[in-house]
C-alpha cells in the first residue's frame, strides 16, 4: 500500500493524449455527421410501404443495435478489407463503423420522433390544403427533430464514448494514446484517471444540456 | 346538551403566494347534511376539499371534527390530528385507483395494512356486490369503464367507514352516459345518511342530492341555504349573477 | 480466398462455453446493478445533501466515461491502490456491476417520476403512508414501470460485456477472435461471433416491446 500519485509523467506527455483526443473528436465528428445523416434516410425507408426499401433498412437497424460495439469495430477492421479488397485507412474504417452504428440507433429516434407528431397536425394539414412535401417540411419535420433532437444528442455523445473501442484496434485516439502512456510510464492510475476525466469532461457538459432540453420539453408538454 | 357540529371551518385563510384562495372563510355543517358547494372555477372549490382532507397547508384558521380541533396553525405550521383525518374519505376526479391491484385489493390495501382491520375481505365483498361491482372483484383498474373504476373509488373510501366523504367531481372525467351510474351509487349512500361534501358542476344532481348548498366565491362563503334557495331563488345578488350563468349556458 | 461457413462449427463448443461466460456475467452483474441502481435511485431522493451528491457523482460517472476505461480502471488501477488482486472474474463484475448500477438508477428515476401524484394524495387520504407507502404503492408501480427499460438494460449490459475480451477474460468475444487469429478466418469466425450476440440479443429486444405495452395497458388507468 502507500501508493504515491505521481502526475508528473502525464502531464509531461499530456500533448500525445491531446492528440488522441483530437482523433477521438475527429472519430466522433465524422461518425456523427454520418448518423445524422444516413439515419434520417434509414429512418425514412423504415417507414416505407415498399419492402425493398424497408426490409434491408430494419435489418441494418437490427443487427447494428443488437450486437457489441466492439464486434462491429473489429469486423469493419478485419473482414472488411479481405471480403471487398478494400485496403483504406484504419480512420475510415473507425468512422465507416461508428457512423452506422450510430446511424442505426438514430434511425429509431428518428423513427419515434416522426411517430410522435400527433394525428391532428396530419388532420389539420389535409384541412389547409397542406400536403406532400410542404407538409413534410413544415409541419412534420420540424416536429420530429425537435422531438427527436435530445435522443440525438444523447447518441452523438455515447458515440463519442463508444469511439475508445477503436483503440482495441490500433487507432491511436485518447484510449489508445492512454493505454500507451500507461504502459511506458508504469503509472496506469494517474493516467487513466486523468484519460477518464477528460472523457467526462467532454460528456458531461452536453448530458447537460440534453436534461435541460428534456425538462423544458416536460414543461411545454405538461 | 347541544351535539357538535360534524364539521366546523373557521375563518380559513389559504393562499399560495400572493394569491388568495381563501380569505376567511367559515363553514359548518351537521351530521345529516349532504353539502353541495358550487362557486366559480378557480375559486378554490377543490382546495377547500383537500383542507378538509388534510392534504393542504392553510395560512391560517382552523378546522374542528366533532367539536375537536383537526386542523390548526400552530408555530407558522398546518397541524393535522392524523386520528381525526382517518375518519374522512375522499373520491377523487381521476379514480386514482391503484393500477398494479386487482379491485378487491384496491378496497382491502388500507384496512389490512394500516387498521388490521379483520375480515376485510368479505366487508369489500359486500361492497362491490352493493354496488353491482361483484363480477369485478379480480379485474384490474385498466379493464373497467371510467363509471366504474369510479364506484369502485367509492367503495374504497367507504372501506374505512368515514364519518364525512368528500367528493372531488368525481363525474367530470366521465363520458356523459357513464355519469348517472356513478350518481346513482352516491344517491344511495345520501339515502343512507352518509354525510356529505360535494364539488360538482352538474346543477341538475346538486339539487337532487345537497340537503344545503354553498356558494363559495371571492375567498368566502357568499351565500349558504337549502338548494331550492340557493339555486332557484338566491338571496344574494352575486349568486344570483353566477346562477343565472350557469343555467343559461345550460340552455 | 473463399468463404467458408462450416469454420465455426468445427469450434461450436468453446464459442459455447464462451457465451456461457458472457450469460452468466451479465445475470450476475444485471442481478447486482438491479439492487445498486434501487438504492442509488433512492439516495438521489435522500434529504442529506450529502448522500445526493454521492450518488450523483457515482452515476455521472459511469454514465460520462467509456466503459472500456471503467474497465481498465478496476483491473489496473484498484489493485494498486489497495494493494491486493481481486482476480478477473470479480473484477469484471465489479466493473459491469458498477456499470448497470448507474443506468438502472437513471431506469428507477425515470420510474419514480412517472407515477402519477394524485397516487400519493389518495395514499394519504386512505392512510396509506411512509414506509407502507413505499413498500405496497411506489416500488410496486416503479418496477412494473421499469420493467421494459430493465430489459433493455439488460441488452445492453451483454453487449457490454464483450469489452471484457479486452482484460483477457475468456468470454465469447475473446473465443471467437482468438480461434479467428489462430486459424487465419477472421471473416467466418467474427460472423459467426456476431451472429451468435444478434441471436441472444434481437428476441429479448422484441420482448422488450411488447411487455413495454401489456404493461402500459395495465397501467393505463
Amino acid at each position: 500500500m502507500g501508493y504515491e500519485l505521481q502526475f508528473f509523467y502525464v502531464w509531461q506527455n499530456l500533448d500525445k493524449l491531446g492528440q488522441g483526443l483530437l482523433v477521438s473528436l475527429e472519430l466522433t465528428g465524422l461518425a456523427n455527421l454520418i448518423g445524422l445523416t444516413a439515419g434520417f434516410a434509414i429512418a425514412l425507408m423504415l417507414r416505407a410501404r415498399m419492402p425493398v426499401l424497408r426490409l434491408p433498412a430494419t435489418a441494418l437497424v437490427e443487427l447494428f443495435r443488437c450486437t457489441p460495439v466492439l464486434i462491429q469495430v473489429v469486423w469493419f477492421f478485419y473482414c472488411v478489407p479481405i471480403l471487398f479488397n478494400l485496403f483504406v485507412d484504419p480512420m475510415v474504417m473507425g468512422v465507416l463503423a461508428l457512423g452506422l452504428n450510430l446511424a442505426a440507433f438514430n434511425a429509431e429516434g428518428y423513427r419515434a420522433a416522426i411517430q410522435s407528431v400527433p394525428r391532428e397536425q396530419y388532420d389539420a394539414c389535409a384541412a389547409l390544403g397542406l400536403g406532400g412535401w410542404s407538409r413534410v417540411r413544415h409541419v412534420v419535420l420540424p416536429h420530429a427533430l425537435r422531438a427527436a433532437l435530445p435522443v440525438l444528442m444523447t447518441n452523438g455523445i455515447t458515440i463519442f464514448q463508444q469511439s475508445a473501442l477503436v483503440a482495441l484496434v490500433a487507432i491511436p485516439d485518447l484510449m489508445y494514446e492512454g493505454k500507451m502512456l500507461a504502459t511506458e510510464t508504469y503509472r496506469p492510475i494517474e493516467t487513466y484517471t486523468v484519460v477518464a476525466a477528460i472523457y467526462f469532461a467532454i460528456s458531461a457538459p452536453i448530458s447537460l444540456i440534453v436534461q435541460r432540453i428534456e425538462a423544458r420539453f416536460d414543461r411545454v408538454q405538461a | 346538551m347541544v351535539q357538535d357540529k360534524l364539521l366546523k371551518i373557521h375563518n380559513l385563510h389559504k393562499s399560495y403566494g400572493d394569491l388568495d384562495i381563501f380569505k376567511g372563510l367559515s363553514l359548518a355543517m351537521d351530521r345529516g347534511d349532504r353539502l353541495v358547494i358550487i362557486g366559480p372555477s378557480g375559486g378554490g372549490k377543490s382546495t377547500l376539499l383537500r383542507i378538509v382532507m388534510g392534504l393542504e397547508d392553510i395560512t391560517g384558521g382552523d378546522v374542528y371534527l366533532d367539536g375537536k380541533p383537526y386542523i390548526l396553525r400552530d408555530g407558522g405550521k398546518t397541524k393535522i390530528d392524523h386520528k381525526l383525518q382517518a375518519r374522512v374519505g375522499m373520491v377523487f376526479q381521476h379514480y386514482t385507483l391503484f393500477p398494479h391491484l386487482d379491485i378487491l385489493r384496491n378496497l382491502t390495501l388500507a384496512p389490512v395494512k394500516t387498521r388490521g382491520i379483520p375480515r376485510a375481505e368479505a366487508k369489500a365483498m359486500a361492497l362491490l356486490e352493493r354496488f353491482g361491482l361483484a363480477a369485478k372483484a379480480r379485474a384490474y383498474p385498466s379493464q373497467l369503464s371510467g363509471g366504474q373504476k369510479q364506484r369502485v373509488a367509492i367503495a374504497r373510501a367507504l372501506m374505512l367507514d368515514p364519518d364525512l366523504l368528500l367528493f372531488d367531481e368525481v363525474t367530470s372525467a366521465l363520458d356523459p352516459e357513464l355519469v348517472a351510474e356513478v350518481e346513482a351509487v352516491m344517491m344511495e349512500l345520501a339515502d343512507h345518511g352518509m354525510p356529505m361534501m360535494i364539488v360538482t358542476h352538474d346543477m341538475h344532481f346538486a339539487r337532487n342530492i345537497a340537503s344545503r348548498v354553498v356558494f363559495a366565491a371571492g375567498g368566502v362563503v357568499v351565500e349558504d341555504g337549502p338548494p331550492e334557495q340557493v339555486l332557484d331563488n338566491p338571496q344574494v345578488a352575486r349568486t344570483r349573477e353566477f346562477v343565472e350563468r350557469v343555467f343559461a349556458r345550460k340552455k | 480466398m473463399h468463404f467458408d461457413p462450416t469454420i465455426p462449427f468445427k469450434y461450436w463448443d468453446a464459442l459455447l462455453i464462451g457465451l456461457g461466460t458472457s450469460l452468466r456475467l451479465t445475470l450476475i452483474c444485471l442481478a447486482i446493478g438491479i439492487a445498486l441502481g434501487f438504492v442509488t435511485s433512492q439516495a438521489r431522493r435522500s434529504r442529506l445533501m450529502p448522500v445526493r451528491a454521492v450518488a450523483i457523482f457515482y452515476v455521472e460517472l459511469f454514465r460520462g466515461t467509456p466503459v472500456l476505461i471503467q474497465l481498465f480502471w478496476i483491473f489496473y488501477c484498484l489493485p494498486m491502490l489497495i494493494g491486493a488482486e481481486p482476480g478477473n472474474f470479480i473484477s469484471a463484475v465489479l466493473s459491469l456491476s458498477l456499470y448497470a448500477g448507474a443506468i438502472t438508477s437513471e431506469t428507477f428515476r425515470a420510474a419514480l417520476k412517472s407515477i402519477p401524484r394524485e397516487q400519493y394524495d389518495t395514499c394519504r387520504a386512505l392512510g396509506i403512508t411512509g414506509l407502507r407507502l413505499a413498500i405496497w404503492v411506489v416500488l410496486p408501480q416503479a418496477l412494473l414501470r421499469a420493467i421494459p427499460t430493465l430489459l433493455s438494460n439488460a441488452v445492453a449490459l451483454f453487449k457490454e460485456s464483450a469489452l471484457i475480451s479486452a482484460v483477457g477474460m475468456a468470454d465469447l468475444m475473446f473465443i471467437g477472435s482468438s480461434i479467428a487469429n489462430r486459424t487465419g478466418r477472421p471473416v467466418e469466425m467474427l460472423t459467426a461471433i456476431a451472429i451468435i450476440y444478434f441471436t441472444v440479443a434481437f428476441p429479448l429486444t422484441r420482448i422488450v416491446g411488447r411487455v413495454e405495452t401489456r404493461i402500459l395497458r395495465r397501467l393505463a388507468v
